[in-house]
């Protein structure tokens, strides 16, 4: 490939324009997300975050070094202050779900996200990450172009019209990729260790008691079957970070992936993690599909709809 | 007229002057410089986000993702953007484990206080509490050891009593061995492992 071509490459993943309602769509799964994981912490704002807490801010800063991006440190050390700073997130995060002040409402949002994620480094999952990551392109992305009130607002106005104006994709790509690394490097993790090869893996994965969850059925739990869902975890980490990029494969492997998460969802627990990664699947739904299936919706309830308002 | 008019009706007539002439557009030119000049900037800041975030993900220390690495690490860990994707990786845990804690009051009362399980908590409570799991995995490892006075601190001020306030609080790990193929019903014992065992100093408990 010509360096011009994989310029041409270059421009036309991140920069052909296309339909926002990917990402605006993300936006609002994401912003659940967020206000979840607010309101799941509730009990414990001020044991995680209070000045007095299960660590200290002076001590996190000694265990883990290094200039932060963190709204506590600038913050009056007052356990009021804290319980209020999360309100105040709450309410942007519920302000970016619904798209009033997007942009705004998104640089706050994760400004309050990524702050109490280095208050408090040692409680969090992969699932943090990955929102807080996202939420980072998050504030470059034309989120708030679709439905959003700002939208509303923008069309009484007359400031826009009926039809969405396609935006340049490049933030919706990037959180894109962060979604496709981070399966391809959790495959890559798991390479490094033996028991992801050899098999055993999911038998500790089902042994660990802090994580278990719902009951399954005892097949489920034979060495033949825990042996191929080591592989299956492995094959499939490897193509939602690969394979995912090519159209042919993309829905099946969505699919698949939708169904492999809500499965850990029922046998695990850990909480939030498989509903923040599923959060980006929608970025990779193709906007005319996304339509298409709107339509054929809208045209189902419509016709479901008449004879119950006749 | 004062300096006061003089200035007013100079304001009158560059306001005048704005009414009446529209601003001329950018021309062709200096708009399409403009727009290379951001696209310009947004492929730098593309490029940059994607070389650092793929070099800090990756599992491996090549000569060229250390150095990356190293150059990229300060803004990474400011923006939060540092991120490692080790879930279950590269092996999964093979104890299970929790933690307890002992408290030993003045009047020499012993009070044990068991850090959240999350096997004997219900669903819902499971979703609130999962951060402790997170936590506890890491707070008995030695790297963590200035976090054990904290966490004793709060301790004793969450179960103070004022008639027979903490004196001294330890911290145990009880982990027990995953054998595979191994019966459920034959897990072995956990063993206990006291990782941190110190008085309490005064003004702890204000």
């Amino acid at each position: 490939m010509t360096l011009r071509k994989l310029r041409e490459a270059w421009d036309h993943f991140f920069f052909t324009p296309q339909s926002p309602v990917p990402i605006s769509l993300f936006r609002i799964f994401w912003g659940i997300c967020v206000s979840a994981k607010i309101l799941l912490l509730h009990s414990d704002w001020l044991n995680w975050y209070g000045v007095h807490g299960w660590v200290t801010l002076q001590t996190m800063q000694v265990v883990e070094p290094g200039i932060r991006l963190n709204l506590f440190t600038v913050m009056p050390q007052d356990d009021r202050w804290i319980a209020a700073f999360f309100w105040v997130f709450l309410g942007c995060a519920l302000l970016l779900t619904v798209g009033l002040w997007t942009r705004v409402m998104s640089v706050a949002v994760f400004l309050c996200l990524t702050s109490i994620d280095q208050r408090n480094l040692l409680m969090l999952h992969g699932g943090d990450t990955f929102l807080r990551c996202a939420g980072f392109f998050l504030m470059f992305a034309p989120a708030g172009a679709a439905f959003s009130l700002d939208r509303v607002i923008a069309i009484r106005r007359g400031k826009q019209g009926a039809q969405i104006k396609p935006r340049a994709p490049w933030a919706q790509r990037i959180i894109q990729i962060e979604l496709a690394l981070l399966y391809l490097t959790s495959f890559f993790w798991k390479l490094k260790g033996h028991t992801w090869l050899n098999g055993t893996a999911l038998y500790y994965v089902m042994h660990l008691h802090s994580i278990a969850r719902f009951p399954l059925p005892h097949w489920i739990q034979s060495t033949a079957m825990l042996r191929a869902g080591s592989w299956f975890t492995l094959a499939l980490e490897f193509s939602l970070g690969t394979l995912i990029w090519s159209r042919r494969f993309r829905y099946p492997l969505l699919l698949v992936g939708l169904l492999f998460h809500l499965s850990i969802e029922y046998s695990f627990n850990l909480p939030l993690f498989e509903f923040d990664v599923l959060t980006a699947y929608i970025l990779f739904v193709d906007p005319v599909d996304l339509e298409k299936w709107w339509s054929a919706l809208r045209q189902h309830l419509g016709r479901r709809a008449v004879p119950l308002l006749s | 007229m004062s300096s006061a008019g003089k200035a007013s009706g100079r304001k009158k007539r560059i306001s005048g002057q704005a009414k009446g002439r529209k601003p001329l557009p950018p021309s062709k030119s200096e708009a399409e410089n403009r727009e290379s000049v951001r696209r310009a900037a947004i492929n730098v800041f593309i490029l940059f986000h994607l070389v650092a975030i793929i070099c800090v993900a990756l599992p491996w220390n090549l000569p060229i993702t250390s150095s990356v690495k190293e150059l990229v690490r300060p803004y990474m860990r400011w923006t939060g953007l540092y991120q490692t994707w080790d879930m279950f990786g590269p092996d999964p845990e093979m104890v299970n484990s929790y933690v307890k804690s002992v408290i030993i009051t003045q009047d020499r009362h012993v009070q044990v206080w068991s850090f959240p399980r999350m096997e004997e908590l219900g669903f819902g409570e499971r979703y609130e509490k999962e951060r402790y799991r997170k936590f506890l995995e890491v707070l008995p490892q030695t790297q963590y050891a200035p976090l054990w006075p904290d966490v004793a601190r709060h301790l004793a001020r969450s179960l103070n009593n004022q008639a027979d306030p903490p004196d001294k609080v330890m911290l145990i790990q009880f982990q027990s061995e995953i054998h595979p193929g191994v019966d459920d019903s034959h897990e072995p014992t956990p063993r206990p492992n006291v990782f941190y065992d110190d008085y309490l100093q005064p003004g702890d408990l204000k």
